[in-house]
């Protein structure tokens, strides 16, 4: 097992959810790392988060998922060490505003980095886990083009019977229709939603539903994707915070909206996608597998 | 796989003289729970009741082996205490239940544990003197690790009768012990005791890991059947009232009949998975004394992050929880103070 000693701690690359996250060297290998320090508290224990992130993790090799290397423990903290990458998806995106105006991805860009989201997120699904947090700050990127997904601490396995599914999860501007509402039976379509919201976002260099509270984001929804009632979605309104009283709104055309956003002519089938991936309908939502097999992918599946 | 034989033969050994004995007591007193075959279906205090039962039986059986060995081969770990505590297995189990709120799937993940911990740490068994710290410290990690709603460990700690700065020490040392290989998943014990052999965090690196030497099924496709295991043994082995050591609670308990074909397939995939690998199979047979013991913390408020205990777990007056202050506490807040476990259990 490693020791702390094993590792120079270089700067600090940012403070997680529950966690500071420095650059280490493996002065052994040579390779960099980043050191995730969590603090143990005496209210607390172990973190769940950290729990979690862990338990998870380990399971969990993919070329799309940032690795868990090791943990190590020391008297009052854990440090968990993962695989370096050099960026996120995020701040990467933000390095590329001019002046006040976001700007997207190159569309060919947008699809090799959906297309590592989806691989990513198809092999959690098939692993039974749950990211629960998928957003652009999530998304880590390296120097080679590579996207891989990180920060489990939301992450849950599904698969064991569990009663309590908590609504309180995902970030608000990339959290589903239907947890929104207040479902907790939720599955692997709250995690689809969040790469819907991700895919818009790389195509415009902004968010698709920057909404400020659970309302408002669902107002921005209906707003584009109209607003489901119950012949367009069996079920939506015996959902907890169903409000029959939604402003009623129709659906509109996405590349009407996003094109004013891009120079890049968006293509039929990158507008049908986004629209399989922001169903209301959880039920109809496309899975990451099936994503992966969709038409605007077909240069990788077809000449892997 | 050794223990969970010999505990059948026990059962079966003992479940001939209990006709007489069943007899004198009048057997159409004993009532029969009808279970539903999904464990998450069941009442939360039927599910303590039988795990409390299967625990009696193998802290019985560890125990009367730890006696024939000499005192200094019974191994010592953080989850002994120097004398048995004064509170039964059943009601210390059903008092976490209840003022910890555990799920369903965190009491079966429990007597997994059992087998997890026992399969890469033999010197531990489950044991009159362990098995109240063990209890609390496995239903600490199965809540935070597997579900959405859980405590801080200074509730947990309280309701469990230890000092929190205790609980944080058992939650670390199963955490490392198992190499937080905590998900009750068909083939991860066989992981684990790989991970432990090794003295790998991860085995993903280690080139040489050939098919050959890897658990059977890959990784990615593990499923969940060990928990669905484990209820349909533990009612089989101890369903009847009669073949229990744990006499708390007169009734008896069977699974309630399946269809036959839709059913009957699904059952021998679960036979398989326990003869292969999710038997309670580690329970190992040594014990010892300790010098630790759980003190008393009366003065912390629980900061519980969600109280929301339903009737169901103390759906009647027999499950007596030492309670003291309150004697039907069916909602817990964060300004409710937890009801202290009585000292004198412990000494």
């Amino acid at each position: 097992m490693t020791s702390s000693s094993q590792f120079k701690q270089l700067e600090k690359l940012g403070n997680g959810t529950y966690a500071t996250v420095y650059k280490g060297l493996n002065k052994t290998t040579g390779v960099y790392v980043a050191l995730k320090e969590v603090k143990l508290d005496s209210e607390e224990g172990t973190p769940s988060t950290a729990i979690r992130e862990i338990s998870l993790m380990k399971e969990l090799k993919h070329e799309n998922i940032v690795r868990l290397y090791d943990v190590i423990h020391t008297e009052n903290k854990l440090t968990l060490v993962f695989e370096y990458m050099d960026n996120d998806l995020k701040k990467y995106m933000d390095s590329r505003t001019v002046g006040n105006n976001p700007q997207g991805l190159e569309l060919s860009l947008v699809k090799y980095f959906h297309w590592q989201l989806l691989e990513g997120v198809s092999f959690c699904h098939e692993s039974k886990i749950l990211h629960r947090d998928l957003k652009p700050q999530n998304l880590l990127i390296n120097n080679k083009g590579q996207l891989k997904l990180g920060d489990f601490g939301l992450a849950r396995a599904f698969g064991i019977p569990v009663n309590t599914f908590s609504s309180e999860v995902v970030t608000l501007w990339y959290r589903a229709p239907d947890v929104l509402m207040g479902s907790r039976t939720y599955s692997t379509s709250i995690d689809m939603w969040s790469c819907g919201c991700i895919l818009a976002e790389m195509i415009t260099g902004k968010p698709l539903f920057p909404g400020t509270n659970d309302e408002e984001q669902l107002k921005l929804i209906f707003e584009i994707m109209g607003t489901p009632n119950e012949s367009t979605w069996s079920g939506v309104s015996s959902l907890p915070k169903y409000n029959p009283n939604f402003s009623q709104k129709l659906p509109r055309d996405l590349r009407t909206i996003l094109q004013p956003h891009t120079k890049e002519p968006l293509d039929d089938n990158l507008i049908n996608l986004l629209h399989g991936l922001l169903q209301l309908n959880p039920d109809m939502r496309l899975s990451a597998k099936q994503a992966l097999h969709h038409p605007w992918f077909a240069e990788y599946y077809q000449h892997p | 796989m050794q223990a969970i034989e010999d505990a059948e033969v026990t059962v079966a050994a003992r479940d001939k003289p209990i006709p007489s004995e069943s007899s004198k007591e009048g057997t159409d007193e004993i009532s029969t729970i009808y279970l539903p075959r999904k464990f998450s279906k069941c009442s939360r205090t039927d599910l303590a009741v039988l795990i409390s039962r299967m625990l009696t039986f193998l802290i019985q059986i560890n125990d009367s082996l730890a006696l024939s060995k000499p005192e200094n081969a019974r191994g010592l770990t953080r989850f002994h205490s120097r004398v048995p505590p004064g509170i039964s297995v059943y009601n210390y189990l059903i008092r976490l239940t209840k003022y910890s709120s555990l799920e369903h799937c965190v009491l079966l993940t429990a007597v997994y544990y059992i087998d997890l911990l026992s399969s890469v740490y033999p010197v531990f068994t489950l044991s009159s003197l362990t098995v109240h710290r063990f209890l609390l410290t496995a239903t600490t990690v199965a809540s935070k690790g597997l579900c959405d709603s859980f405590c801080t460990n200074t509730h947990y700690a309280k309701v469990g009768g230890v000092h929190s700065s205790e609980l944080n020490i058992l939650e670390c040392e199963f955490l490392k012990r198992v190499n937080y290989r905590i998900l009750p998943r068909d083939d991860n014990i066989d992981w684990c005791k790989l991970e432990t052999k090794l003295q790998k965090f991860t085995l993903y690196e280690e080139p040489e890991m050939g098919q050959n030497s890897r658990p059977q099924n890959s990784l990615k496709n593990s499923g969940y059947n060990v928990l669905d295991a484990y209820f349909r043994k533990i009612v089989q082995l101890v369903g009847s009232y009669a073949s229990s050591p744990d006499k708390s609670k007169v009734v008896n308990y069977v699974l309630r009949p399946s269809s036959p074909i839709k059913d009957g397939s699904r059952d021998s995939t679960h036979d398989h998975a326990l003869s292969s690998q999710t038997s309670l199979e580690s329970i190992s047979t040594r014990t010892i004394n300790s010098d630790s013991k759980p003190k008393s913390h009366e003065d912390e408020e629980p900061s519980a992050r969600k109280r929301n205990l339903d009737s169901e777990a103390h759906p009647n007056g027999k499950d007596k929880v030492p309670s003291p202050g309150e004697s039907k506490l069916k909602k817990m807040t964060n300004n409710q103070r937890t009801p202290n476990i009585n000292h004198h259990s412990y000494s």
